[in-house]
């Protein structure tokens, strides 16, 4: 078996008395795509939260490809290529979306040339260029990402995610809010971009995480409930019990 | 030792009324997230809407009815014509606060004059109290403050008005939700903070001059028992107020107050660096 | 076309300005030079608040401490260290700058409300310092000094006693400071500060270090800030404190909004207004800050994206076909429009 590229050992998170993340133990090997699933409150965007920085964990370490990655900052750990969408979508509204992916490309290099001109940097450039290819938002160039429609603005939070040239995607409930041929669409780009990144995927569409992911994980409760291939987690009894059963109630973003 | 007993004891009358003040500061900033630099000069309003009255009637003791009823309908006028259109858009807000503390001045030095004036305090002569003569009045003004806070603790607490204020404060979007009328809401609560300033001035108007520029010096002050209290801890106001100053107090007493005002600007640095959240609050988060 | 207009418009006021000295001077209006040169003063000044407002997100009224700092390190170092004309600019620089390094590290841990606060209070402190420093610093009535020389050479001499020499040194030097801040503006940078200023999480998720970039913009700001207040020094030969009072820099934020916040000339534009509406109303009318007054509210309800945003909305309804508007229009450089003032309030407690 292949080295895991994201190791998660012992990871504990506490809200005041409130337990968001129990002991969480978790491999991630490359190549495969992962998706999270389970209850709400049950710590997946906690989870991601921690991973990449924004929230600093009580105890346990991450590494992600061999780095200790457990306390350091969220720019740092993005420059290292790891990469992540927010499940509250937030782009940079009174930008336009060229701009948005380019500012996003440009600081994956770490060059913040203070006096040369934007237009100098002909290879960020092409790789704007080549995002509004992959994402279709070639037509919205120019338009100011606050004035984008939910789907529009959902792409371009990928997007900008994507221009960071990450080796590996978090994606946190991507498809949230799109409607059906939005959503079939984005499915497929997604399917298409695991060719080249690894992804990790929170998504609480149930035919589309067992439609996507190679890999699920499902949590409940702070804590790993079970792993395994899709087929296994639609047979695994205490997973209906604790997480299907439930399922058309919650569809409320889980804090 | 007679000076630092009397220091503090003028450390102790301020503070409160600073406190009053800056309870007035602080709804506006928890309900309204507006900053208002204006907020020294409606204090500076009430001590020469006081000087108006006196004039006009001769009795004082009417001030304090008067005042802070005008200070109300101009805090409701304020609100209606500035700080509404530009609600939800908080930067803006300093700016425009700004803007309403030049107007106000100017209208002032306009219509009252830039000769600042004294008044005499409306009750004469002195108490032996630790072993000083102390003013009466100073006393009163004490007395006056404290008992303004009480009744508006027990307003927040005790009337529909004040739980509305508090939900709103607690959490607006559920509260708007449940049908509290925000516009009244937020409309009472810049008119009440305008109104509890010029209180403040109505009281200290005998123990401070009556100057058209005396806000810009109160203000600083009062935003510092509002951040040190910590923002939207309304005891936390009063106790940081009266414990600013009586040390700005003693401090002078040794000192000169440039430099006892030096050191509690120092320490609401080291408050506001450190402890975003007041020197009262349990943790930083 | 509209990147045109602008162009031309720019050229315009720039070749006004040059030929300002002798067109004054021939319509017998040789004091308005001097106004003038107050106006380019206080734009620098002005373009201080808009770094970091306009272009950081960060609401700052305490620039008139680097404003003081840039005043005091000229004028002490003319007048008590007997310094020359340029070593006593760089000693302001300095001063202003040192300043500006040591108060942003501490400022930029916080935001919005809070940073507006400590932004204040940290000029209060100084400016108290200052008044109470009296062999220093002079207090309250300040430090004055007569000038020395810019160059001497042999018999030439060239020195800011001269009204337009004087006025050609301001001009030059605050036209590289506007360029500077063009060249900044227009850098991966500048577009990094925005960023920062439209969303600061996104912004560090993409691997932007929002400390450093917003510690830097402090930093920036302070230099324009003391390099304005060096000039003024220089200009008035005297340094005070007063102009380390919190209301300098709320004058500072005022031209800037009601110029236009995050937008290149927006400072200028105010600032030149408001000066001029102020010698003009002054003689007229006592009360005349009332007006100032009214228009920040008007500007702030009506206007929020200051003269600047109303010119480009202007330009834009003007250059556009109708159709082609509603599709977002031409493709354009990075937007300037005043994007800063609708920042969100991301840290109430």
């Amino acid at each position: 078996m292949t080295a895991p590229m994201l190791e998660i050992d012992d990871l504990t998170k506490r809200f005041g008395g409130l337990v968001a993340l129990d002991r969480v133990t978790l491999d991630f090997e490359p190549d495969v795509l992962h998706a999270i699933i389970g209850p709400n409150g049950a710590g997946k965007t906690t989870l991601f939260n921690t991973i990449t920085g924004m929230l600093k964990s009580d105890s346990g370490t991450v590494k992600f490809r061999g780095t200790d990655i457990s306390g350091m900052a969220p720019h740092r750990i993005s420059r290292l290529g790891m990469s992540r969408s927010l499940q509250i979508k937030s782009v940079f509204d009174s930008m336009t979306v060229a701009e948005n992916l380019w500012i996003a490309a440009q600081a994956s290099q770490g060059v913040m040339h203070p006096f040369a001109n934007r237009s100098r940097f002909g290879r960020t450039a092409e790789r704007v260029d080549r995002i509004l290819e992959l994402t279709e938002l070639e037509r919205l160039r120019d338009t100011p990402a606050g004035t984008l429609s939910y789907g529009d603005v959902a792409l371009l939070e990928i997007g900008i995610a994507l221009a960071t040239q990450p080796s590996l995607l978090l994606l946190d409930e991507p498809i949230c809010g799109m409607g059906p041929a939005e959503t079939a669409a984005t499915v497929e780009k997604i399917r298409h971009l695991a060719e080249s990144v690894d992804i990790i995927i929170i998504e609480h569409d149930m035919p589309v995480v067992f439609d996507l992911a190679d890999r699920i994980t499902v949590m409940a409760q702070g804590g790993v409930l079970a792993r395994g291939a899709p087929e296994e987690i639609a047979n695994n009894a205490a997973v209906r019990e604790a997480y299907l059963g439930e399922e058309e109630e919650d569809d409320e973003p889980d804090a | 030792m007679e000076l630092v007993v009397a220091l503090a004891m003028n450390g102790l009358v301020w503070g409160l009324i600073i406190a009053l003040i800056a309870l007035g500061l602080s709804i506006i900033f928890g309900l309204l997230d507006i900053i208002n630099l204006a907020h020294g000069d409606f204090f500076m309003v009430g001590t020469v809407l006081t000087w108006f009255v006196l004039e006009a009637t001769g009795n004082y003791w009417l001030a304090f009815l008067i005042v802070p009823l005008l200070g109300f309908l101009l805090g409701a006028l304020v609100e209606r014509s500035v700080i509404q259109p530009i609600r939800g858009m908080a930067a803006l807000s300093i700016v425009a606060t700004f803007g309403l503390s030049i107007i106000i001045q100017e209208v002032v030095r306009a219509g009252y004059g830039a000769a600042p004036k004294r008044i005499l305090p409306p009750i004469e002569g002195t108490i032996p109290l630790f072993g000083i003569e102390y003013d009466y009045y100073r006393l009163f003004a004490a007395a006056v403050s404290v008992v303004a806070i009480f009744v508006f603790f027990a307003f927040l607490h005790r009337t529909k008005l004040g739980t509305w204020m508090r939900a709103v404060r607690f959490d607006r979007d559920t509260a708007l939700a449940m049908g509290v009328p925000a516009r009244t809401i937020y409309m009472v609560t810049f008119a009440l903070g305008f109104s509890m300033a010029a209180l403040g001035g109505a009281v200290a108007a005998p123990i401070t001059t009556v100057d058209f520029q005396t806000g810009v010096d109160v203000l600083p002050f009062c935003f510092m028992a509002v951040i040190i209290g910590g923002l939207g801890n309304l005891p936390g106001t009063v106790a940081a107020a009266v414990l600013l100053a009586v040390t700005e107090g003693v401090v002078t007493s040794f000192t000169d107050p440039t430099v006892a005002r030096i050191v509690s600007l120092c320490l609401m640095s080291a408050v506001l660096i450190a402890r975003p959240h007041g020197l009262f609050t349990g943790a930083t988060r | 076309m509209k990147a045109r207009i602008d162009r031309t418009v720019l050229l315009a006021v720039l070749a006004l300005l040059i030929v300002a000295p002798w067109l004054l001077q021939s319509m017998e209006l040789e004091f308005w030079l001097d106004i003038l040169a107050e106006v380019l003063i206080w734009s620098l000044f002005a373009a201080s608040v808009n770094i970091l407002f306009g272009y950081a997100g960060l609401l700052s009224f305490g620039q008139a401490l680097f404003f003081g700092m840039g005043m005091f390190g000229v004028a002490i170092g003319i007048a008590k260290l007997g310094l020359g004309f340029w070593p006593a600019l760089g000693l302001g620089m300095a001063v202003a700058v040192g300043t500006a390094a040591v108060a942003g590290a501490l400022a930029v841990r916080l935001t919005w409300h809070y940073f507006a606060i400590i932004t204040v209070v940290f000029s209060l402190i100084f400016y108290f310092i200052a008044l109470s420093a009296k062999p220093l610093t002079g207090g309250d009535d300040g430090t004055s000094f007569s000038m020395p020389a810019m160059l001497e050479v042999g018999d030439f001499e060239l020195s800011l006693t001269d009204q337009t020499v004087q006025y050609f040194f301001i001009l030059s030097v605050v036209g590289a400071a506007y360029f500077l801040k063009f060249l900044i503006v227009k850098s991966p940078y500048g577009m990094a500060l925005m960023a920062v200023r439209e969303n600061d999480t996104r912004a560090s998720l993409i691997g932007l270090n929002v400390y450093f970039l917003r510690w830097t913009a402090f930093v920036i700001a302070g230099g324009f800030a003391g390099l304005a207040g060096c000039l003024f020094a220089l200009f008035g030969r005297y340094a005070s404190a007063t102009y380390m009072f919190y209301h300098v820099s709320g004058e500072g934020v005022v031209w800037t909004i009601i110029g236009g916040a995050g937008t290149l000339f927006g400072p200028v534009v105010g600032t030149a207004l408001l000066i001029v509406v102020r010698e003009e109303l002054s003689n007229m009318w006592e009360h005349y800050p009332i007006l100032v007054g009214l228009v920040v509210i008007l500007t702030v309800i009506f206007a929020p994206k200051g003269l600047m945003g109303f010119w480009n909305a202007l330009l834009d309804r003007l250059t556009q076909p109708p159709a082609d508007r509603a599709a977002g229009g031409e493709p354009h450089e990075p937007r300037e429009e005043a994007a800063a003032v609708q920042v969100r309030g991301k840290d109430r407690p």
